[in-house]
């Protein structure tokens, strides 16, 4: 498919289950398989509680309870991840290789303690000889590459605006150099000019070095189209659309992508007219999926075979892959009659 | 920095406003009681005594004496004139000691059994909790109910329980007092010991208390923590589990000095239940006695003592809380 050189991070068939109270098993990420290049940036999407956040989680490679690693690699730089012991993940691989940006960035800081202090506190757990005065100065650089004041280093997280504490979690994020940077949801609490600024700043990550790659997680579709290059659609715990930004907003294959798309409101020209429309139902309860298409409840284009068997993820070239039973024929045939 | 300072200005204020209404209050309720505290020492003085002329001579001696042939309000004013002078009066029950004197005499047997008390209680609870929180299975569920029982038992249960089975039962421990009652308070060995001895008990029957509800309190503190954000993005940035822990306990832990200041103000009032049932010649048992024999002096004094214990700790705590918590010294400079 593509040149194994330039691929950051590639994951193959990640299982990973919560373990209840009860001893229930709940399968969030279901045999999910994807490749991030360097100097790409993927975008996941979906509702909520479709597995996109515990997907973020299960990339890290560094599990604690409830959440438990089942089967799966997590290849980054040719190293699988998946099996090296957690201290060794937490030493090297955390922060360094792969780092991650929390859905709620504004509790993300520990509140009795200034930023500087943590800063300090990340570079020692993967580097204990390094000196204050070397940390001190690379921050500050950092930071100022960055666009942030460096007078934030030395105030406590409460002295910060909201925009100002989301930025300084991504400036923290990314000053060990990860090759892979997860974001999850990390605009979201934000109001809109913030989240611009936000968006700006990641954006920029690539640019400036810090990152080499960027996985964009998201429940705004509008939103990965103008950050991301590629955009993965996700159900139910597992991948029901793989695409092009471009083809996942404007041809989605998957009714479920479709959907999504369709009850969005877009202000970009070519959406403009198109009416907004629910999905009804709710996502099947993981504790005990369906037997057959996952989706099979809500879909608009339900027929009886997609209730019988599980449907596997089919390639539909170019990198792009659905999770139907349908051709793409008769499901852009099925769009074009719906309107 | 200015709103900082207005606020202590501000709060100061208030402390100064509640200290004259306790003052007031403490002047006035002892005095409310209903009964004649000169007749009751007149009784004892006069035991024998036929001729009610020198009965009724005794009586007006005293009240001349104490002040209480005045109108209360004149009395109040003496009162008042008199403690900024840093005179107490006489103490009507133990006459011809002096307020000061007895307060003396006893404070220290309250403090040195009470502050080490609640101290050890409140480090090894907040330990206990902490650990529970970090551990959980096992070692969480032996500690919650052991502490629910410990903490839900009344003082006076838990001293009983001590009393009945290392003082009676098994006769480790003597039973009452702060020292052997043959002895002469002196620097001896033997006094020393006798002190250590009559210790243990009222000792361990705060100790084990404070630990129970210490132990509660910081263990859900402790887990309300341990999954805050931050725990979790520290963990994704390859913190180590040790330097996380220590974030999460001492965040866990600025709560729990509001109780540990309010346990040190209310010292005196958590005294009185193990003093009285150990027979501990502290200034519990100073308040019961005092009550008893309606010694206003005495009552007004301890309470006074308590009062500003009090106001002292809590003012303290939170000029300290603006140096250890940045979010309330925040909350304290918008005020």
């Amino acid at each position: 498919m593509s040149v194994m050189s330039n691929v950051v991070l590639e994951v193959r068939d990640l299982t990973t289950k919560y373990v209840t109270r009860f001893r229930e098993e709940v399968y969030a990420v279901d045999h999910v398989s994807l490749q991030v290049e360097e100097g790409k940036s993927l975008g996941i999407a979906g509702e909520s509680g479709c597995g996109k956040s515990t997907l973020a989680l299960s990339l890290m490679g560094y599990y604690f309870p409830p959440l438990h690693y089942t089967c799966g690699e997590i290849i980054i730089d040719g190293r699988d991840i998946s099996a090296m012991r957690p201290d060794d993940v937490r030493k090297s691989i955390l922060g360094t290789e792969i780092a991650y940006i929390p859905q709620s960035a504004m509790n993300a800081l520990n509140p009795t303690q200034k930023v500087i202090h943590f800063v300090e506190d990340v570079f020692q757990a993967h580097d204990p000889f390094k000196s204050k005065k070397e940390i001190h100065e690379f921050a500050k650089e950092a930071f100022e590459t960055l666009g942030l004041p460096e007078e934030v280093l030395q105030k406590y997280p409460v002295e910060l605006s909201g925009g100002m504490k989301q930025r300084t979690v991504i400036a923290v994020s990314v000053l060990l150099c990860p090759k892979v940077l997860i974001a999850d949801e990390p605009s979201s609490a934000l109001d809109v000019t913030t989240q611009k600024m936000v968006i700006k700043m990641l954006k920029g990550l690539m640019e400036n070095g810090f990152i080499k790659s960027m996985i964009f997680i998201t429940h705004e579709l509008p939103l990965l189209y103008n950050v991301t290059d590629d955009i993965m659609v996700m159900y139910a715990g597992q991948i029901v659309e793989k695409a092009t930004a471009r083809e996942a907003v404007f041809d989605p294959l998957h009714p479920y992508a479709k959907g999504l798309m369709g009850s969005i409101i877009v202000p970009e020209s070519g959406l403009r007219d198109v009416k907004l429309a629910a999905i009804p139902g709710v996502p099947p309860n993981l504790k005990d999926p369906p037997v057959g298409c996952r989706f099979a409840e809500r879909c608009k284009y339900v027929r009886a075979e997609c209730k019988v068997a599980a449907v596997p993820l089919y390639d539909a070239g170019g990198g792009r892959a659905y999770r139907c039973i349908l051709s793409e024929e008769v499901l852009r045939e099925a769009y074009q009659h719906a309107g | 920095m200015k709103g900082y300072r207005k606020y202590f200005l501000n709060k100061l204020g208030w402390f100064a406003v509640t200290f004259v209404c306790a003052f007031i209050l403490n002047f006035i309720l002892p005095r409310l009681m209903p009964g004649d505290p000169v007749a009751a020492i007149v009784a004892r003085m006069a035991q024998g005594m036929s001729n009610a002329r020198g009965v009724q001579a005794i009586y007006e001696q005293y009240t001349e004496l104490f002040g209480t042939n005045k109108p209360m309000l004149q009395q109040f004013f003496i009162y008042v004139n008199n403690v900024f002078h840093g005179d107490f009066g006489f103490s009507f029950s133990q006459y011809p000691r002096t307020v000061a004197d007895v307060l003396a005499s006893s404070i220290w047997w309250t403090v040195g059994l009470q502050l080490p008390a609640i101290l050890v209680g409140w480090l090894i609870g907040n330990f206990l909790g902490a650990l529970a929180a970090y551990l959980k299975k096992g070692f969480d569920k032996v500690l919650m109910p052991a502490s629910i029982f410990a903490s839900s038992l009344p003082a006076f249960g838990m001293a009983v329980i001590l009393l009945v089975v290392f003082g009676v039962t098994l006769e480790w421990l003597p039973t009452s007092g702060g020292y052997g009652y043959d002895l002469i308070p002196n620097f001896s060995w033997e006094f020393v010991w006798s002190v250590i001895v009559h210790y243990q008990m009222p000792f361990w029957s705060i100790v084990l208390i404070t630990i129970g509800g210490q132990a509660i309190g910081m263990r859900s503190m402790a887990i309300y923590e341990l999954n805050a954000d931050y725990v979790k993005y520290s963990r994704f940035m390859g913190i180590k589990d040790r330097k996380i822990v220590r974030y999460v306990f001492r965040n866990a832990m600025l709560p729990q000095i509001t109780g540990l200041a309010l346990s040190i103000g209310t010292m005196v009032f958590g005294a009185i239940v193990a003093e009285i049932i150990f027979s501990y010649p502290g200034l519990g048992s100073t308040i019961l006695t005092a009550v008893l024999g309606q010694d206003y002096p005495l009552i007004s004094a301890t309470m006074l003592i308590i009062t500003l214990m009090v106001l002292i700790t809590t003012f303290i705590i939170e000029i300290l809380y603006g140096f250890i918590d940045p979010r309330i010294k925040a909350a304290q400079a918008e005020d």
